[in-house]
């Protein structure tokens, strides 16, 4: 029991001291409240002065709230005005990218062609030199040609001279031929007349076969000449009348006609562009040659027709298919000829009879051959013995 | 006068066709005075000499030495003294190629010839030729006379 007594006691002590030390806490508190309190005053005080200066900042805050809306606005606009522009450059930009690609692309282009240049250029150059060769060769080449040119020339000048030399030594040939011929002739017709009574018969006989020889010569000459003159002169195409050319024919043989009571029949012949002399030594040859061979026992016809033929419908391989012709027929019903002679009765010399039965010289038909080959045209004969000669005569209508 | 004769020039080479041409003129029944010249300078010499006296007629062949027919009628057509002249040209043809010898006559007219002909291989044509033309000139001659006379 003693303990407790002492805890007790204990218990008061500790509790005086306590109540001792929280006097002494309390007085500590009150002065710090004191402190606290006056510390309280001073930050009023102060605090009062900071809301005075809150105040002023405050105006002067709002003042510049206003400037800085102002300025938000500003600067809003500002802002769109630059997204604006942005999106200007930005689209600008986009298109500047789609150019610079352009140009790279043309750029490559470019370089491209500049490299093909190149090469056509190399392939110009070479066939610049090839040219130049090739003018090289022909500047050659024409030499060649205008020294060729001027040996035609030549040739043909010679021609000329030697064809007018032919024509002069036919013509005075003839000439020089007929003058002693014709005397011949004279000269045995003065002793037939004046002589007659003193020659005898076989004499005066030998003197006729002088004559008959002495005019077939005369005769040949004239043949030849003919012929020459047909091959050497120069040939000019005219317009001409056919009909009128069968006319003076006619009237030309008109004694020889009357005689032979041949009718001449000359049916719608078209104008032709022919050599209008020769075309009518081509018709006196080939009437005298129908009233030549014409049937004794028969009165002789000669019909002439022409018409205008396309060549394509002639079915000849001398005459050419586009070409227009003037196919002449001139047809008798005389003695005719064997149909193996129709080529032959066209050649220089050839006969198909003696002379003493029909004269001639064989010339006529070549004459009549060489005038339709200087028309460009063709002739065929056909005939049978004793029924008739057909000679068609085609040649260009223009 | 004797207004019936014929007086004659013939120029002409070859002594043969003189022959010819003077025989003829015996056996044609006209009064002839023949004189022949031998070439053409011979023929224009005989002409401007006798100039006054012209013959009636003169027969000119085609083709002589020194100057040929065709120079000699050109002389002549071309002289007012011998222009009136009656030419015949006479010739020994170069052939009886009608169409030829048509366009040489027509050629020898133009220059002025009267007549032109062709000598013949046969004596009695020739002297029917010969005969021909001078009965054309003596006609030709009686109607200028008749004519002068009115």
């Amino acid at each position: 029991m003693a303990k407790i007594k002492n805890s007790e006691e204990d218990e008061l002590t500790i509790a005086l001291a306590e109540l001792a030390f929280q006097k002494e806490e309390k007085e500590k508190l009150v002065a710090e409240l004191i402190i606290v309190r006056e510390e309280l005053a001073f930050q009023k005080e102060e605090q009062g002065k900071r809301a005075e200066e809150l105040g002023i900042a405050n105006i002067e805050l709002v003042f510049e709230d206003d400037e800085k809306g102002k300025r938000a606005a500003e600067l809003i606009i500002a802002n769109k005005e630059l997204v604006f522009q942005n999106e200007e450059k930005e689209k600008r930009a986009a298109e500047l990218g789609i150019a610079n690609k352009e140009l790279i692309f043309q750029n490559d282009e470019k370089e491209k062609r500049a490299a093909e240049l190149s090469i056509a250029n190399k392939e110009l150059a070479f066939q610049n030199e090839e040219k130049e060769k090739r003018a090289a060769e022909l500047i050659i080449a024409n030499s060649e040609l205008a020294f060729q040119n001027e040996e035609k020339e030549k040739r043909a000048a010679e021609l000329i001279i030697a064809n007018k030399e032919l024509l002069a030594f036919t013509y005075v040939s003839s000439h020089d031929l007929q003058e002693p011929l014709r005397k011949i002739q004279t000269f045995v017709s003065i002793i037939l007349e004046n002589e007659n009574d003193n020659l005898s018969d076989n004499g005066k006989y030998n003197f006729q076969r002088m004559q008959l020889a002495a005019g077939r010569m005369q005769q040949l000459i004239d043949d030849l000449l003919a012929f020459s003159r047909i091959t050497t002169t120069e040939l000019k195409f005219e317009k001409t009348d056919i009909n009128t050319i069968i006319e003076e024919v006619k009237a030309e043989l008109k004694d020889t006609i009357l005689e032979k009571h041949a009718t001449i029949e000359a049916i719608e012949l078209c104008p032709a562009n022919i050599i209008a002399f020769q075309f009518r030594q081509l018709m006196y040859n080939l009437i005298s040659n129908a009233l030549k061979f014409s049937n004794p026992d028969i009165p002789l016809h000669i019909l002439i027709k022409s018409r205008i033929v396309k060549g394509s419908k002639l079915n000849n391989k001398k005459l050419s298919p586009d070409k227009e012709y003037c196919h002449i027929t001139i047809k008798d019903n005389g003695i005719g000829f064997e149909p193996h002679f129709s080529e032959r009765i066209f050649e220089v010399f050839q006969k198909l009879h003696n002379k003493e039965v029909y004269g001639g010289t064989g010339i006529g038909l070549a004459i009549v051959k060489k005038i339709v080959e200087n028309h460009n045209g063709i002739i065929i004969a056909t005939g049978e013995l004793q029924k008739g000669a057909t000679f068609d005569i085609y040649f260009p209508a223009n | 006068m004797s207004s019936k004769q014929v007086n004659i020039l013939l120029a002409d080479d070859d002594i043969d066709d003189r022959l010819f041409f003077d025989k003829a003129l015996k056996e044609i029944p006209i009064t002839t005075q023949l004189t022949t010249v031998h070439d053409g300078e011979q023929l224009m010499n005989y002409l401007s000499e006798n100039s006054e006296n012209l013959p009636d007629i003169l027969f000119l062949d085609l083709s002589m030495p020194r100057k040929t027919g065709f120079e000699c009628l050109s002389e002549i057509k071309h002289n007012k003294k011998l222009q009136a002249l009656f030419v015949v040209m006479f010739s020994t043809s170069y052939s009886r190629d009608i169409i030829y010898e048509q366009s040489m006559i027509d050629i020898l007219s133009k220059i002025g010839a009267q007549d032109y002909i062709r000598k013949p291989g046969d004596f009695e044509q020739l002297k029917k030729i010969i005969h021909n033309v001078l009965i054309r000139v003596t006609e030709e001659r009686q109607l200028n006379a008749q004519g002068e006379n009115v």
